[in-house]
């Protein structure tokens, strides 16, 4: 399962969260521990390099984006590789989404094309799409290229 | 006209500060959306307002029940518009509203008529809708068209469908259930996205069935799977497999030439993914082994952080159970200490300790001292119990190592890293007696600057354990002495406590103790100044070199060996009256959790967040429950309630369980019944017991269940008499008799009429371990010592040929259901003797000890000598008669 999805600005401003399975009196726990491993490691940190978390039995992928941070939180099934795997969908589609890694202005600009993105790449906790390509096709409602399955 | 929200000009992103949705405010943004009514809909505004409210959403802000509502009747309006960015947009609303059942009904048709159109995009986004706010009644209707979009020839609608498939799982199995020939077909799919899928949702479809799955696994591994995340998943359940198949002969493991041939995969998920499954194999060979640590060992200089922090993770829990075989990894190891990611060093570091051998631990002790200061306490708190590990693997180590300990005792740092620190220090001091008294100065050292009271009173009452029997207990003295003087009263009265725990001990020091404590009666607390007088009062010889007498040490400092919720419970349920409180009345029994919160929902656990609320008490429960009930109220003192036992299989019509409620002269079997039919009302339930294999029970009283709706839990008892104090075993049969009435779903009323029906459930056996209480002891020598060898029994057992020396230890103890104390019902991999210690109260409230020792006789073959210790030798026979006739 993927418990969350996570986006703040390099102030740790929260821009966009989505949980999954995690009861609404937990979610502070959560945005304050991910906004503190984001101060306190993603300083100084390239862009798209991924950084890696584990706390009791769930694991933390996190990577900075441009003027954004985004972190994504899985357990069981959705461990380090998997959650990696997420991680590349999610930073590939708001690139395309925004057209360069974005700043924040841009992330907020483009929040709905982004949502619609982040919608057809997890639904309720469970990977559903992988490709870009496809995933921009999907958010227009246009079928995917018949050349690829 | 509102401005755009969307701005096309790129070039002004530089202007970071300011934001889109810059005052943006729940209220006026409700307003907005009333543009959803106006009869010339603008999509663009529309998908702007919409936009605002995902960021509202998005940013936890939450709806009232009336304004949902309100938004989501405006949003069903949308589906006029033919504008397809608008019809997305809806779509991801109506998701995010989830609205309620009664409003459901709205959208249903416009969902329809998306998920029966020629355009496969609506088809698509109309059955991931749909799913996500239908109920059953619904989901019968939509059936059809779901079962053809598992096999839609376009992959978007497909996996559309099986991912449905995998939620509505959850709360309509046996509707997903008829899907499975199509999931099959679907699991053919040239499109990886969806093989993926269909084969996630077929798994767990047939989870229950061990030989279907089987079958899955047998086939897909022969045939080609497409994607790398499919390849994950197969390897997954291949691994399940083989543990499922317990493959005890000598020889090639089953599917472990798929698993190897994995390593070699072009994606680096997959090579993990089969390294770590043959890692985790059961009772692996250092041959199996090898392969995948090569692999492992080559992503720890990989440059990627996760596959560095996946590769040490998995080679720090091989190095629990196969240190040896992770050596060859610790030069690459070494090098992650200084990796930048603290996750990775810390495995490492932990790793190394474990892997390193006794000549390397000083070089590692000083590389680990410069890693510390820059890691966060959580990460500290690892290594520490990681050396303390190492310290009980070398005790000749302890020297460094508990200097170490001492040194990062004085650092800065939270009260968990203190605990953690301390609480190893103790460990080492209980176990290496060579180290009990440097140990036990540091300790000493510690409290002197000390911020946490919780940490001093431990120590302090620790030194009173250890300090009297050091071989100079006067220097201890000083230090417990200033906290009478320096600390708040909490540490004060627990420094009182110490100074008479080393008067009582050491006579020689008794007059001194006397004059300290006398000096606490002027303390202005009243808890030290009352424990300061009853020791002054209760020691004896008034400051003379006398011995106090064991009654009195017993009484100040005895162990108190009933759990405290249990004391507490039984001090809450008792009346003032005439009778005293009597403390042998408190249950003794350690709490078990009861079955209703196993199956609370939510169950799912976050890792963070607030722990759990203690389990309430089950034996008070379950007493309260059966003294509650008339026919019961007669049998007595409850001396045991079982764990729950099933007596259905998983996902049957009726669940029913059983706890055996055992007492002097009567047995009470609780069946805890769920129907989990909701067409179904059932009425009148009993059980109807056959007893006839045990023929020393004779049924006395029952006591049927009126009614039970679906899914809400009731319970039926049946009551047998016995022979009394006499620990009768036998066998039952059972059958649940009902009355069932057909419920209307849509009203909920359930018809007048019945018909009588009948439910075959599984046999229940009452047996020895029922007659026992899992009562530990927290220190078995001493313990073992003080029964004394009056009631002791000693015999010889062969237990014949066994899995493993484990498997042998675990049936022994749970044929006599007792608690194993200190750890010993854990048999080290490869060992080939092993010794387990035991302890319990048996019918009668006898305490028994236990020692047994195991060893391997030949290949297979075990032998055991059994060692009992018990207040009365009846109780030592009956014990033997257990195992023989086991």
């Amino acid at each position: 399962m993927l418990l969350a999805i996570l986006v703040s600005n390099s102030a740790g401003n929260i821009l966009l969260e989505r949980f999954n399975g995690i009861p609404s009196e937990e979610r502070l726990h959560w945005r304050t521990f991910m906004v503190k491993l984001g101060a306190d490691n993603l300083k100084g940190a390239r862009n798209e390099e991924l950084f890696v978390a584990s706390q009791k039995s769930v694991y933390i992928v996190y990577t900075v984006l441009g003027g954004v941070c985004i972190y994504i939180v899985g357990k069981d099934d959705y461990d380090e590789l998997a959650l990696t795997e997420v991680m590349f969908v999610i930073t590939s589609s708001i690139k395309d989404a925004c057209g360069k890694s974005p700043s924040e202005r841009l992330f907020l600009d483009k929040y709905g094309k982004i949502c619609l993105c982040l919608d057809e790449i997890v639904w309720q906790g469970i990977l559903e799409n992988t490709e870009k390509e496809r995933i921009k096709r999907l958010i227009g409602l246009k079928p995917p290229n018949p050349t690829e399955s | 006209m509102a401005q755009p929200l969307v701005k096309k000009d790129d070039d002004r992103d530089d202007e970071a500060d300011y934001s889109p949705f810059l005052g943006i405010e729940k209220g006026a943004v409700l307003q907005e959306a009333r543009v959803f009514n106006d009869p010339q809909l603008d999509p663009r505004r529309c998908s702007q307002v919409i936009t605002k409210l995902l960021y509202l959403l998005n940013q936890g802000e939450t709806f009232t029940k009336v304004e949902a509502t309100e938004v989501f009747f405006a949003v069903t309006k949308l589906f006029q518009s033919k504008d397809i960015g608008l019809r997305r947009m809806v779509y991801v609303m109506i998701k995010e509203l989830s609205p309620s059942a009664d409003e459901v009904i709205i959208v249903t048709s416009s969902l329809m008529k998306d998920m029966t159109s020629k355009t496969d995009m609506y088809r698509a986004n109309a059955i991931r809708v749909l799913c996500r706010i239908t109920d059953g009644t619904l989901l019968t209707q939509i059936e059809r068209y779901l079962k053809q979009a598992i096999v839609d020839k376009n992959p978007v609608v497909a996996s559309a469908a099986l991912v449905s498939g995998i939620h509505l799982l959850q709360t309509n199995p046996e509707i997903v259930k008829r899907w499975s020939n199509e999931v099959q077909e679907a699991v053919q799919s040239r499109a990886a996205l969806v093989q993926f899928h269909a084969l996630a949702l077929l798994h767990q479809i047939r989870q229950n069935d061990r030989l279907a799955v089987n079958k899955l696994v047998s086939s897909l591994t022969k045939g080609s799977v497409r994607s790398p995340l499919a390849q994950c998943l197969l390897i997954r359940y291949t691994s399940q497999v083989i543990r499922e198949s317990a493959n005890t002969q000598a020889g090639d493991r089953p599917f472990y030439d798929f698993l190897e041939g994995c390593l070699r995969h072009k994606a680096e998920m997959v090579i993990f993914e089969a390294a770590r499954a043959i890692t985790e194999l059961n009772g692996v060979t250092s041959r199996e082994l090898t392969p995948a640590i090569t692999v492992l060992q080559l992503f720890l200089s990989s440059s990627k952080p996760v596959l560095r922090f996946a590769a040490v993770r998995t080679l720090n829990k091989v190095a629990m159970t196969h240190p040896m075989a992770v050596t060859n990894c610790n030069i690459d190891m070494e090098s992650l200490i200084s990796d930048q990611n603290r996750s990775i060093a810390t495995l490492a570091i932990t790793t190394l300790l474990k892997t390193g051998n006794e000549s390397s631990v000083d070089r590692l002790m000083k590389q680990i001292t410069n890693f510390m200061s820059d890691i966060a306490d959580e990460f500290k708190i690892v290594v520490v119990e990681a050396i303390r590990s190492l310290c009980l693997k070398f005790p000749l180590k302890h020297r460094s190592l508990m200097n170490f300990l001492s040194n990062i005792l004085r650092e800065e740092g939270g009260f968990e890293y203190k605990k953690a620190i301390v609480d190893s220090i103790v460990i080492l001091i209980r176990d290496i007696p060579e180290a009990k008294e440097t140990g036990l100065l540091h300790l000493c050292e510690f409290i002197e600057d000390c911020e946490f009271t919780y940490l001093s009173t431990q120590i302090l009452h620790f030194l009173g354990i250890e300090g009297p029997k050091t071989s100079d207990p006067n220097k201890y003295i000083r230090y417990i002495y200033n906290r009478v003087h320096l600390e708040n009263a909490t540490v004060r009265a627990a420094a009182v406590s110490t100074l008479a725990k080393f008067g009582a001990m050491v006579d020689t020091l008794k007059p001194r103790i006397f004059v300290l404590l006398r000096r606490c009666l002027f303390d202005n607390d009243d808890e030290v100044r009352d424990r300061a007088t009853l020791y002054l009062n209760t020691l004896g010889g008034d400051g003379t070199v006398v011995q106090t007498s064991d009654d009195v040490k017993e009484f100040l400092f005895g162990s108190l060996d009933i759990p405290l919720v249990n004391l507490e419970n039984s001090l809450k349920n008792y009346e003032p009256s005439e009778e005293s409180f009597d403390i042998n009345s408190v249950p003794r029994e350690v709490k078990t959790k009861p079955l209703a919160e196993k199956k609370a929902p939510g169950k799912k656990p976050t890792g963070l967040g607030a722990p759990p609320a203690g389990p309430p008490s089950t034996v008070d429960a379950y007493e309260k429950l059966l003294s509650s009930i008339p026919e019961f109220a007669n049998f007595g003192k409850l001396f045991k309630s079982s764990a729950p036992a099933e007596l259905t299989e998983a996902e049957t019509e009726y669940a029913v369980n059983v706890v055996k409620h055992i007492f002097d002269g009567h047995v009470v079997f609780q069946y805890n019944c769920t129907n989990t039919i909701p067409e179904q009302l059932l009425e009148n339930v009993t059980v109807i017991v056959d007893a006839s294999e045990a023929e020393e029970f004779a049924e006395v009283a029952s006591k049927p269940l009126r009614s039970l709706p679906y899914d809400s839990p009731g319970q039926t008892f049946v009551a047998f008499e016995k022979p009394e104090g006499i620990p009768a075993v036998g066998k039952f049969s059972n059958m649940l008799r009902f009355i069932v009435k057909e419920v209307d779903p849509s009203t909920g009323e359930a018809e007048d009429d019945g018909v009588e029906d009948e439910y075959q459930l599984e046999e229940l056996e009452v047996v020895a371990a029922d007659y026992m209480l899992k009562v530990g002891v927290s220190n078995f020598r001493n313990a073992w010592e003080s029964m004394g060898a009056d009631c002791e029994r000693v015999d010889e057992y062969g237990l014949g040929p066994r899995e493993s020396l484990a498997e042998a230890v675990n049936a022994v103890i749970d044929l006599l259901g007792m608690q194993p104390c200190e750890g010993t019902e854990v048999v080290p991999n490869n060992s080939r003797s092993h010794t387990c210690l035991l302890s319990g109260v048996y019918i009668g409230n006898i305490k028994v000890l236990v020692r047994l020792q195991f060893g391997l006789d030949g290949p297979k073959d075990v032998a055991m000598k059994l060692a009992v210790r018990s207040e009365d030798e009846a109780v030592s026979d009956a014990i033997h008669e257990i195992v023989a006739s086991g």
